[in-house]
């Protein structure tokens, strides 16, 4: 028997009675049913597998401790009133806001950050990593890492115009219908029923094949698509704000449309709407790398984590993780966002016992 | 009638603390009480004295963010703070009952009323279903609900206001509680339902004897409720007697006060001679869709005058208001402001036809824009109409807040939210000043206040009209403000004028039946006051005095 697998228990047994002696029944009952499992475990997968457990608790510690980490500095150096809302945050959100950040610097300084260019070949197809490609070539030999970083920009960039797009599209939309009402409001309605009538993927490959593709025209089309549930959500919360008596008083103050949304409904929709904001993200993140997966997205050679995903396929039939990557690069993304989405979505309920 | 004297529920040094700003602060300050069983214990003080919290936790009940923190609450025998969660649910509902200040918002929409009044006993094994059916009838019967049989089956939107309220007290009684917990239940209502829910709830608590809780900050009802009157004040016992020593010699100087509220009252106001009406209503009908709410309203504001409009809800009252301000454009007659005729819809007319007349609204939770500064929800007008901007518009608003008495340099900066009810009504009172209005709508702007806000809200508008020369139109349906700041008044019902005149005149006998009906429903601090009216009434036809 190992050294490694009696330290394995010996961790395991005394921090789960240190857990029952301070009365921590959750933990308690974590770390316990932890150790019962690994004795199973243990007999049936050996030594390996005890070592993946603790591979895993390793990288969730590590993802833990630099979401605290993240979340005390933030709490430094952001001004009063956002630091106090940061305090109050969970571990999850500040690791999505730790991911999102990560993101966005890699984007911004993606041809600083990436050692190679983003259509530049510098060695054979599907070679391995070496020390100058940390994660090895794609099908025609340009560095995976490289184009990772760049993807970053393309595809989230692309995403992230799209769905400002139509959040302009559907919130001014909405607000409009809320506030003027009767027939604009039975007009816009219909026309929103009749675009969702159809299932956006459907739709988005129709209009592309009609329109051709080029990024101008896919931001429009994914603003098109994503637009009417942005309407549907704000209309109806700025329904909710139309009624209340400070919007008569404006009204019979002679106050315009515009300032009337602008000053007095907006502000009371936002939460919602930013949580709405996350959740749309995420969906257009999707369905852009769906796009470029059937290969009606962002054209070759521009780097794009959907159609790296696509091109390097082969690999997993050879056993070889590569592809993967791209795809875990979108998977985190999304999580990251969700757990942030979850967070305000939370602030703004008001449910805080 | 109160044979069984022996003591029901004893709180001793009861603390309660709240969770707010991440640490909990002490609400409720060792208040004791005991209560003998049959006996009615009236609890009064403005809001944020308490009484909810007590109220609740005589059931050993603390709500959310709230915690019991020392103290002892027994009830027949049992101590309830160390007793188990379970063994106090099971006591809520069968031994001790709860009756809240909304009933509409309590009763559960989706079901009928006597599928919710049979649910308690059912649950508790008390009474088999039918047995619990039969038993609602009855206890419907004793409330003098109309049809006995027949409105149990009805759905809560289907009743009225009062009605159910009274459902609500029958459901309390299902199981026979010794203790029952009335949570404000009247103060929702109108003078006219009010009189019968009260004649109902007392009668039932007498005839089985139950004890009872009333929480109130309406000294009149609680005078005709309770057998003993506590004054609470922010967490703290004030005094305690029983209602004829508190009535008549209050010992504290709290109490005093809180006695002396109603005698705010401002001598009567002749119209001024050669001069046109300010605001004139001429003929008014106004319908929505094909319901027609007003016919034929006519009425004259003079300037510097007040003119009050009284009756129940669904008379017309706020209709009337919305035609004047053009939110509902009226089928036929004219609205005449200043001599000239006003376009019927509030988007044909002039900013300056726009800024004359004013609105303070009732709710001003909902009148106040949340996410807005205080010094732009009143600069906003003042800059919108006056076109002032930079420094000329803070001095405004300080001017403003100055004359509201609110110091401007603690509130300039503030969010609706973070201001007490009272406060926030002096800001929609800003609000409507800032236009330089001559004439202004006030919807019920007392009715959601404690009466010594409420008081000062009354003599803050009665200054404002001395020294601004305003008019005012007075929405209200309680009649102690009505007699406290009115020259003239209009009495609505269903949607007509019944009467109007000169306050005088219209507090002086002979009157229109309905405003008779109106002014006598009106709780005096006589405690004996209900007893003499449902006298005078005949006691039979409670139901029906309303719908005369």
């Amino acid at each position: 028997m190992s050294y490694f697998i009696v330290g394995y228990y010996a961790l395991l047994i005394g921090a789960s009675c240190l857990a029952a002696f301070y009365q921590k029944r959750g933990v308690f009952l974590i770390l316990f049913s932890l150790t019962l499992i690994s004795f199973i475990v243990g007999i049936v997968g050996g030594e390996s597998s005890l070592w993946f457990i603790t591979l895993c608790a390793a990288a969730l510690a590590l993802a833990a401790g630099t979401s605290f980490a993240f979340r005390e500095f933030l709490v430094i150096v952001l001004p009063t009133e956002l630091s106090k809302a940061v305090k109050t945050a969970p571990l999850t959100a500040a690791f999505g806001l730790f991911v999102i950040m990560t993101y966005a610097i890699a984007g911004v300084f993606a041809p600083i950050i990436a050692p190679f260019g983003e259509a530049e070949v510098i060695s054979s197809a599907f070679a391995p990593a070496d020390e100058n490609m940390i994660l090895g070539a794609d099908q025609l030999g340009r560095d995976l890492f490289s184009r990772l970083v760049y993807g970053a920009r393309n595809t989230v960039g692309l995403a992230l115009t799209a769905t400002i797009c139509a959040f302009l599209l559907g919130a001014v939309g909405g607000m409009l219908a809320a506030t003027i009402g009767g027939w604009f409001d039975q007009f816009m309605g219909r026309l929103v029923d009749v675009i969702m009538s159809v299932p956006s993927l459907i739709f988005a490959l129709l209009l592309l094949s009609i329109f051709g593709t080029n990024v101008a025209i896919l931001v429009i089309i994914i603003a098109v698509i994503y637009a009417p549930r942005v309407f549907r959500l704000t209309r109806a919360v700025a329904g909710n704000v139309v009624v209340m008596d400070y919007i008569e008083a404006a009204r019979l103050r002679g106050e315009g449309t515009f300032y009337l949304i602008r000053r007095e409904i907006l502000p009371n929709s936002t939460a919602p709407l930013i949580a709405e904001f996350g959740l749309e993200f995420c969906f257009v993140f999707l369905l852009v790398a769906g796009l470029s997966f059937l290969g009606l997205g962002i054209q070759p050679p521009t780097a794009d984590w959907g159609s790296m995903v696509r091109e390097n396929a082969t690999l997993i039939s050879f056993g070889e993780i590569t592809p993967l990557f791209p795809a875990a690069a979108i998977a985190l993304l999304t999580v990251a966002v969700n757990f942030v989405v979850d967070w305000m979505l939370y602030r703004s309920s008001g449910l805080k016992s | 009638m109160k044979q069984d004297q022996d003591v029901l529920l004893q709180i001793e040094d009861l603390r309660i603390e709240g969770y707010s700003d991440e640490k909990w602060i002490e609400i409720v300050h060792g208040v004791d009480l005991t209560l003998k069983r049959g006996q009615v214990m009236g609890l009064i003080g403005e809001s944020g004295a308490g009484k909810s919290t007590i109220g609740l936790a005589a059931m050993g009940f603390a709500r959310d963010g709230c915690r019991i923190s020392g103290g002892s609450i027994e009830f027949d025998g049992m101590e309830l703070t160390t007793t188990s969660e379970s063994d106090r649910r099971a006591l809520r509902g069968s031994r001790i009952a709860y009756v809240a200040q909304s009933a509409a918002a309590s009763f559960n929409p989706a079901h009928k009323l006597i599928d919710q009044h049979t649910e308690a006993p059912v649950h508790y094994r008390i009474r088999k279903r039918m047995e619990s059916q039969e038993d609602a009838m009855q206890l419907y019967e004793r409330l003098r609900l109309p049809n006995p049989q027949e409105i149990g089956f009805r759905y809560p939107h289907q009743v009225s206001g009062g009605q159910l309220q009274r459902a609500m007290t029958a459901m309390a009684m299902a199981c026979r509680p010794d203790l029952i917990i009335f949570d404000e239940p009247t103060t929702a209502l109108d003078v006219t339902t009010q009189i019968e829910v009260l004649a109902a709830i007392r009668d039932i608590v007498d005839q089985f004897n139950t004890a009872a809780i009333y929480i109130t900050h309406d000294l009149a009802v609680v005078a005709q409720m309770s057998d003993v009157i506590k004054v609470l004040l922010k967490g703290n016992e004030v005094e305690e007697a029983d209602t004829e020593t508190m009535l008549k010699s209050p010992k504290e100087d709290y109490t005093k006060s809180l006695w002396a509220v109603r005698s705010f009252q401002r001598d009567e106001k002749k119209r001024p001679e050669n001069t046109q009406p300010i605001m004139s209503v001429q003929n008014v009908d106004a319908a929505y869709g094909p319901v027609k709410v007003l016919q034929d309203v006519s009425f004259d504001v003079y300037p510097g005058m007040t003119v009050a409009v009284v009756g129940e809800s669904g008379s017309g009252k706020s209709t009337t208001a919305r035609c004047i301000t053009g939110l509902l454009p009226p089928t036929s007659g004219k609205i005449v402001a200043n001599g000239m005729e006003l376009p019927p819809s509030y988007k044909q007319r002039t900013k300056d036809q726009l800024r004359q007349a004013q609105m303070i609204y009732q709710m001003a939770d909902t009148a106040l824009n949340p996410k807005v500064r205080i010094c732009d929800i009143i600069g906003r007008p003042a800059a919108f109409y006056g076109g002032l901007k930079g420094t000329k518009l803070k001095s405004r608003v300080d001017e403003l807040l100055d004359l509201i008495e609110l110091e401007p340099s603690k509130y300039y900066h503030r969010y609706p939210p973070e201001l007490s009810g009272g406060q926030k009504q002096r800001i929609g009172i800003a609000r409507a000043l800032a236009a330089e209005p001559s004439f202004i709508i006030c919807d019920e702007v007392t009715s959601a206040l404690d009466q010594l806000v409420a008081e000062g809200i009354l003599k803050l508008l009665d200054r404002l009209q001395r020294e601004l020369n305003l008019a005012y139109m007075f929405i209200t349906h309680d009649l102690a403000t009505v007699r406290s700041i009115a020259d003239e008044v209009v009495v609505m019902k269903e949607g007509r004028v019944v009467e109007q005149g000169p306050k005088g005149e219209m507090f002086t006998p002979p009157h229109h039946p309905y405003t008779d009906l109106l002014l006598s429903s009106v709780p005096e601090m006589d405690p004996n006051w209900l007893t003499t009216v449902l006298e005078e009434r005949g006691v039979d036809n409670i139901g029906e005095a309303a719908n005369v």
